[in-house]
Formats: C-alpha cells, sequence, structure tokens
C-alpha cells in the first residue's frame, strides 16, 4: 500500500512538467513549491519563519516559489486549487488551519504534494507536520521560573489555538518544576497581528507583577518586545522563530521552530520522488525543535538553571526525556 | 454638449491618475507592474478557472450581503451590522446542518438554508427592537451586534459546536446532503451564486414593480413625508426591511458555509458585511447594478490573490491596488453622471 502511494509519487514528480502557458509564474521550472500563510511574513515569527524556508527551498533546490498570505478558510482552499491547477509540485499551508482545505483538493491534484504545518489529516498526496512545542517550551519554563524574582511569569498568545495552548501549558509545567509556588498569568489577544494590542496586554500582565513573559503571538507579539524595552526588570520569551535578535536586550531566548529546516528536508523528499505522506513528527530529537539562549543575557540566568536546561536538552534530542502536554491530537476533526 | 464633453474629458483624466497611481505604487515598492496587473487582469478573467472557482465564488457572498445593504439602505436604514447577521446565518445553518445531514438534500439542504436567514433576520431584529423600542441608532448597534456575533463564533467552535476530539477550533464538516452542488464540474462555484443572482432580480422586481416596494423606496426618501403625505406607516416598514435585510445577510452566510467552507471557522468572513456597504453604495442601491459591483470585487480580490502568487506583490499592496481600482470606478461613475446622487 504505502510502495505503491510512493511510487506514485515518484511516477507524478518525474512527470515532465507542462510549461507552455505560463512563464512568469513559478510552474514552469521543474521543482515548483508554494506557501500559504495565514499572517504576514514580517512577524519575525511563525510565518516569517516559514518563508525563510521557501528562499531555502528556492536558493538550495533550485526551486521557483510562490507565497500567498490568505485570511479564511475560503481563500486557503482557492488557493491551493489554483496552485494545483498550475503544476506545483509542493504546496505549504502553514498552520492545522489548512488541514481540511489540503485534504478537500488533494484529489484533485495528484501531481501535487500538499503539507500542512500542524494537523493529522493525511492521504495519497497530503501530509502533516507536527511540531513538539512542549519540549523547548518546557525548558523555557525552567528558565522564566528561575529568572523571575516575583514569581509571576505571564503567557500571551494570539488566539487559542491548539500549538500555542499545549506550548503554554507544556512551559507551566517547565515553571512549576521549578517554583511550584510560581503563578502562571495568561492572556490571548484575540488576533495575530495588533502589536498594540500586544503591547497594552504585555504592560496589564506587568502591572500585575509578571516579570517575565513568554509570547506567540506573531507579529502581534513584536508590541510585547516593545512594552518589555520600556520598563526596567521584565524578560520576554520569543518563540517560532529565533527572536533572540528582535530585543536582545530584554529576551532571554526562543522557542525556536527551524522551519527552513523541516521545509527543505521534506521538499528533498519530494524532489527526489521519494516523499511518502504521513504525519512528519519534528522535536528536539529531529532539531527541528530547539530552545535557543540568547547569549547576551546568559548572566541573568542561575547557573544551576542552566546545567539542567543543557542536560534536559541532551535527553531531549537523544529521546530519553519525553513530554506531552496536553494529549497530542490524534484522528481527524 | 460642452458639459458632456467636459465630462468626457474628467473621465479621462480621471482614468489616467488611476493607472498611473497604481504604477507608481507598484513601481515605489520596486515591483514589476506590466506583470502584476497582468497577474489582477489573469487571476480574475484570464481563464475558465479564475472565472469559476474564484472571481465568481468570491463575488458571491458578497452579493448576498450587499443586497441585503442595499435592500435596507433603500428604506433609510443603516444596517451596518450585515456582518454580524451574515455570521449568525452561517452560524445556525451549521448547527442545523450537523443535525439533518442524515436527510436526503431535497429535504435537509431548504431547511438549511432557512435557518440560516432566520437566524439572520433574527439577529437584524435585534436591533430594528431596540430602535423602535428605545430609539437606539442602528448604526451602533449593528455595529455592536457584529462583536457579539463574531466572539459567538469564537465561543461556540471552541464550545458546543467543536469537532469531538476538542483539539481544533471548527465544526466537523457537513454531510455531502447539506452542501450547495457546484455548478460546474471540477470548479467551486456552487448553487448559491445562482441564488443570490435570482435574489437581485426579485428584489429590483419588488422595489419598482410593487406596492410594497414603493413604499419602502418612499420611507427611504422621507419617512415624515411618506407618513404624513402617503399615510405609510414608516416605522413598521423600516423594521420590516430591517428585518428582511437581516434575513438576505443570513442568507448569504449559510451560503458561504455550504457552498465553500462545508464547517464553521471563526475566520469564515474576511468583514464581507463591510465590504457590502461599498458593494452597495457604488451601485447606487441598484439590485441589479449590486450584481455588477459584487462582480467587480470578487474579480479585484481573485486578481489581487493572483498578483500575490504569480508577481510576488505582498498583500498589503495588492489591497492598495485595489483600493486604487475602486476609488477609479466609483470617480468614473461620478464624472460620467454629476447630477444624480444616492
Amino acid at each position: 500500500m504505502v510502495i505503491n502511494i510512493a511510487v506514485g509519487i515518484t511516477m507524478a514528480c518525474s512527470a515532465p512538467q507542462k510549461s507552455a502557458d505560463k512563464p512568469a509564474t513559478g510552474a514552469d521550472s521543474a521543482f515548483s513549491v508554494a506557501l500559504l500563510t495565514p499572517g504576514p511574513i514580517s512577524d519575525q515569527s511563525w510565518n516569517g519563519g516559514a518563508y525563510d524556508g521557501l528562499l531555502r527551498i528556492r536558493d538550495s533546490l533550485g526551486a521557483s516559489v510562490s507565497h500567498i498570505q490568505t485570511k479564511t478558510p475560503a481563500e486557503f482552499e482557492e488557493n491551493f486549487r489554483q496552485y494545483g491547477a498550475k503544476g506545483y509540485s509542493l504546496v505549504f499551508g502553514h498552520g492545522f488551519e489548512f488541514q481540511d482545505a489540503a485534504a478537500r483538493v488533494g484529489p484533485a491534484f495528484p501531481q501535487t504534494v500538499f503539507i500542512t504545518t500542524g494537523g493529522t489529516r493525511t492521504s495519497a498526496n497530503v501530509a502533516a507536520m507536527s511540531f513538539a512545542f512542549e519540549q523547548p517550551s518546557y525548558l523555557a519554563g525552567l528558565v522564566a521560573a528561575s529568572v523571575s524574582k516575583t514569581g509571576i511569569v505571564g503567557c500571551i498568545g494570539g488566539t487559542e489555538l491548539p500549538p500555542v495552548k499545549s506550548g503554554f501549558a507544556a512551559f507551566a509545567a517547565g515553571v512549576h518544576a521549578v517554583n511550584p509556588k510560581a503563578r502562571v498569568v495568561t492572556a490571548y489577544l484575540g488576533n495575530w497581528d495588533d502589536a498594540g494590542a500586544g503591547k497594552e496586554q504585555a504592560l496589564a500582565q506587568m502591572a500585575r507583577g509578571v516579570d517575565v513573559i513568554y509570547q506567540n503571538a506573531d507579529a502581534a507579539g513584536l508590541g510585547i518586545f516593545q512594552a518589555a524595552k520600556e520598563t526596567a526588570g521584565v524578560y520576554v520569551i520569543g518563540s517560532n522563530s529565533n527572536q533572540n535578535g528582535v530585543a536582545p536586550s530584554v529576551t532571554l531566548g526562543s522557542v525556536m521552530i527551524d522551519l527552513p529546516h523541516a521545509f527543505i528536508a521534506v521538499a528533498r523528499e519530494v524532489k527526489a520522488g521519494t516523499f511518502v505522506p504521513r504525519v512528519i513528527t519534528l522535536d528536539m530529537k529531529s532539531e527541528v525543535m530547539q530552545w535557543v539562549v540568547n547569549p547576551a543575557l546568559l548572566p541573568v540566568i542561575p547557573a544551576r538553571t542552566l546545567h539542567m536546561v543543557d542536560s534536559l536538552s541532551r535527553a531531549m534530542r537523544d529521546g530519553t526525556f519525553s513530554l506531552s502536554f496536553p494529549p497530542r491530537p490524534t484522528g481527524n476533526p | 454638449m460642452q458639459a458632456s464633453r467636459i465630462r468626457w474629458i474628467i473621465s479621462a483624466v480621471t482614468v489616467l491618475v488611476i493607472v498611473a497611481a497604481v504604477f507608481a505604487v507598484l513601481l515605489a515598492g520596486g515591483y514589476d507592474s506590466s506583470r502584476a496587473l497582468a497577474a489582477l487582469w489573469d487571476g480574475a478573467f484570464g481563464s475558465p478557472y479564475a472565472v469559476l472557482s474564484a472571481t465568481l465564488v468570491r463575488a458571491t457572498p458578497l452579493l448576498f450581503v450587499g443586497l441585503a445593504v442595499g435592500l435596507a439602505f433603500r428604506a433609510g436604514v443603516l444596517n451596518i451590522g450585515a456582518e454580524g447577521q451574515l455570521l449568525a446565518g452561517a452560524t445556525v445553518a451549521v448547527t442545523v446542518g450537523l443535525m439533518v445531514g442524515g436527510l436526503p438534500r431535497p429535504l435537509a439542504l431548504p431547511l438549511v438554508l432557512i435557518a440560516g436567514a432566520m437566524a439572520g433576520a433574527a439577529w437584524a431584529s435585534v436591533a430594528a427592537w431596540l430602535k423602535w423600542k428605545f430609539g437606539v441608532l442602528e448604526v451602533i448597534s449593528t455595529l455592536m451586534l457584529n462583536f457579539v456575533a463574531s466572539y459567538t463564533v469564537s465561543w461556540a467552535v471552541r464550545g458546543p459546536l467543536q469537532e469531538p476530539t476538542r483539539v481544533y477550533p471548527q465544526t466537523v464538516e457537513l454531510a455531502e446532503s447539506v452542501r450547495l452542488p457546484a455548478l460546474v464540474d471540477g470548479h467551486r462555484l456552487h448553487l448559491g451564486f445562482l441564488l443570490a443572482l435570482a435574489l437581485a432580480i426579485a428584489l429590483w422586481w419588488f422595489l419598482t414593480r410593487t406596492a410594497a416596494g414603493f413604499r419602502v423606496r418612499a420611507v427611504g426618501a422621507s419617512a415624515s413625508a411618506a407618513r404624513s403625505a402617503g399615510g405609510i406607516d414608516a416605522s413598521r416598514t423600516a423594521a420590516l426591511v430591517f428585518i428582511a435585510s437581516g434575513a438576505l445577510a443570513g442568507l448569504g452566510g449559510a451560503s458561504e458555509a455550504t457552498g465553500v467552507t462545508f464547517a464553521l471557522y471563526e475566520g469564515i468572513s474576511p468583514g464581507y458585511g463591510y465590504s457590502a456597504i461599498a458593494v452597495a453604495l457604488l451601485a447606487r442601491l441598484h439590485p441589479l447594478a449590486i450584481i455588477g459591483t459584487a462582480l467587480l470585487f470578487g474579480a479585484l480580490e481573485a486578481g489581487a490573490a493572483a498578483m500575490q502568487r504569480d508577481a510576488n506583490v505582498p498583500s498589503v499592496l495588492a489591497t492598495v491596488v485595489e483600493a486604487l481600482v475602486v476609488l477609479g470606478v466609483l470617480a468614473l461613475d461620478r464624472a460620467r453622471a454629476p447630477r444624480r446622487s444616492v
């Protein structure tokens, strides 16, 4: 069964692409890759990381690439179809929210591989990536608790999405592993692009005594860094991309998804025709998930914590220490 | 003679200014403007695919809500709440759809659509009641109800309507029997489009050919004159129009949920209810003209997406180009016919 599928995809990929109609688009080169993001690629986070991944595929594999920012489920499907109709080899939908559209469109365009970063739906040419957000989030929790002087740490998310929630749960577990009496204050902004709302929420948390904030709000999160820069003694933990450079003076570290690494690995498989549709689990062991400490702020973090984080991340990379907060999604919605 | 020549000159200048502005915006961003404009056209009309899977699909919800806003404004009811009424319609349509999915399509589908229209009507009637009972301005109440509707959807997809694994903020997908059938095989265009077209024609007929339609227009032209000179119960007429407007928007939501998304999600509407105000006003509230403006907006959105895909123009800049074109059409419309007004 699996072999049949793999062979089918190999054939589809090695078939010569039709390049007659659209010279301006990506579809005329042999290997073309497209990316749909739910937000602006200027967020230096979830969407920016994916766009970096797309450019990496372009540069390393010589693919022609295309990107579009989409808002509604209707647009997800429309653009999947447009790319499929133009004969793209590989199309990424950046988030679990793309999975229904991908599953629906897949059968109509068997020559295209559709991958959603999140979700669990798979079929002959549809696959999903699953990021073990919990692992580095737990490490971030250890650091946050040991740096916090007030014993109150905050989480600020864009909206209440599954990966955000599980990351925050693991973060809280890490916090409590260091300081069982610590309080974790969680808030969601209701959107991913209002930096003003991000800043406002961060200031509100600081007023309640929060002095370390784990943010996962993409473009809106940039306002959280801003608020921390303007307030003495408050630190931020970045997410999705390496955000240590966004505000080096206040960022303790980043819960990073090495999206370029993840993207290029799967693109290589698709290009070589060896890709098998599956849920691709990416964790610290595969080095796609990483906890990246900001070297500029190393002196702020107690040496004991750094040792603990080091040995735990080694164990996570070896696969000898595993975590799951809350149960990972299984089955289709 | 003189006046019409001046108008022609103004029109020509307007077109030139808009084209120049579009080129300037794209050039300033460092993008290939001719390639971007070619993509805009191709994405909207360049292939059967563009027309049948993008432009007309995007025009459908805009047509429903455009008619809703157009009808309300015609009677002087400033319904800014088509967005909320559309969301109410989509939510209830999906809820009912999940319950009656086992029934045969000829029975289940009308049930779902009617439920959606009734939900939109109910949502509008809250504002209509507030206006009638307490004199609350509908501009404010409907706008506020939009936020209530939007957050209610967010809550519902994480609460009572959430899919059974309780992981994703959405409902399960609707059964085949409660999905609007596709009009052309292999394309996304669905029956909702024809329904919206039929409603546009019916609304035009109602407004121009029936006594009730005349009363609606009379109330819209001047409620006090309609009351004193025409003996029309103006507030009753306005309230009925308000509710009918909500039903149209709710039906639009039901059509989008059963024809395009097949489930309820938070981001189901990118602000159709707000775009609809522009759609209706650009058409001077004329139901048949609203078909044209809804198509224009649908085409522009489909084309803007193609600009992103095929010419690397970022989303924000594509939206600027879209807005410039609308501005151009508006200016052209006014320049060609300076005497008429809404």
